[in-house]
């Protein structure tokens, strides 16, 4: 139902050059660039999870505060480079399953992230609350991660005009 | 280094079970998910103590930053691990490609800057007092980390796209093969 959509994407100048350039700055750095955002949103939340759920304790959970900019920096390299990616490969995402549950858990990560802050760094001791959801934050981290990884694995149409290979 | 890595060829391809598992439908994938995992886990906790010596929430004393390292040294373990079984699956896919080469050479360096600063810098920084500044070398070796954990991500992403092909009869070998040689 989509295909007119996703013809007429994958024939705009910036999606045929992710996909056809050998220029190493094309696909590959925007591949490492979206790695790089992945260990600092995910890496760093799953540092202050972890340390919710009780190690490294002697660092006060406040602290943790001045790294959040550091992870927003990571959650829009990511937004960046997907959105660039995506543009390159519609097709090949947007019809996979795997994909949808990637964004859902992302977007899951992110909500308890926000849930977590408004406990987390005004409390002093952490709550039952506040470490189920640190818990409920690596287990979302890690499934994006796995769900990411994949993608590679569980596509079916690799562009609009590709017979389905699965 | 022809020899040397043709050695570790056939050293490599000796590890029979998990190239085994390796080949099944999800090995490869699965592992591939372990290894991201522990990247995150070592690049995040990384990441932080790094921007600690880089002076940012200097509230904090370094020592408390410190307690992150293990983290990141648990997330180094697992990558070693699930990076052996895709050396012992295809080894040539490494041995002679370029981007893992520095790849390891990066992880080598950011070695050597650990032992550095475990060397010359810690007793120091770990008793700085809250709030006191990072010292000039401590502030290096923090930036010279993320630079090379940087560049790890980076090259690992690029061996995909640098995987050699067998070498061309009368081809020139350079010092390191990039391209598969034949015992």
């Amino acid at each position: 139902m989509f295909d007119p959509f996703f013809l007429w994407l994958e024939s705009t100048a910036f999606s045929v050059w992710m996909r056809e350039s050998t220029s190493i700055f094309a696909f590959p750095i925007i591949l490492a660039v979206h790695t790089i955002g992945l260990g600092l949103i995910a890496g760093i939340n799953a540092a202050l999870d972890l340390r919710i759920l009780g190690f490294a304790a002697r660092i006060p959970v406040v602290e943790f505060k001045p790294f959040l900019p550091v992870m927003w920096l990571g959650l829009w390299l990511n937004v960046i480079s997907g959105v660039a990616l995506l543009v390159g490969y519609p097709t090949k995402a947007l019809t996979n399953p795997v994909f949808y549950l990637k964004l859902s858990l992302i977007a899951v990560a992110l909500v308890i992230l926000k849930a977590v802050r408004w406990r987390a760094f005004t409390d002093d001791v952490m709550s039952g609350t506040v470490k189920i959801l640190a818990t409920a934050s690596l287990v979302c981290w890690a499934g994006a991660t796995i769900a990411g990884r994949l993608l590679a694995y569980t596509y079916t149409r690799l562009d609009a005009l590709a017979v389905p290979i699965r | 280094m022809g020899s040397f890595q043709l050695w570790l060829e056939s050293t490599l391809s000796s590890a029979e079970p998990v190239a085994t598992f390796m080949r099944t439908d999800w090995g490869w994938p699965a592992m591939e998910s372990v290894h991201f995992i522990g990247l995150t886990l070592l690049f995040g906790s990384i990441a932080v103590w790094d921007l600690r010596l880089l002076g940012m929430a200097k509230r904090v004393p370094v020592a408390a930053f410190h307690r992150l390292v293990p983290f990141a040294v648990l997330g180094f373990t697992i990558n070693i691990a699930s990076g052996s079984t895709f050396l012992m699956t295809e080894p040539n896919q490494y041995i002679y490609n370029p981007a893992f080469h520095f790849k390891m050479l990066f992880v080598a360096l950011a070695g050597l800057n650990v032992l550095a600063f475990y060397l010359t810098m810690f007793r120091r920084v770990s008793t700085l007092a809250p709030g006191a500044p990072t010292p000039y070398g401590a502030k290096i070796s923090g930036a010279a980390s993320l630079v090379f954990w940087t560049a790890v991500i980076v090259c690992g992403r690029l061996i995909t796209f640098y995987r050699p092909n067998m070498c061309r009869p009368g081809a020139q070998i350079g010092f390191i093969a990039d391209c598969i040689l034949r015992p």
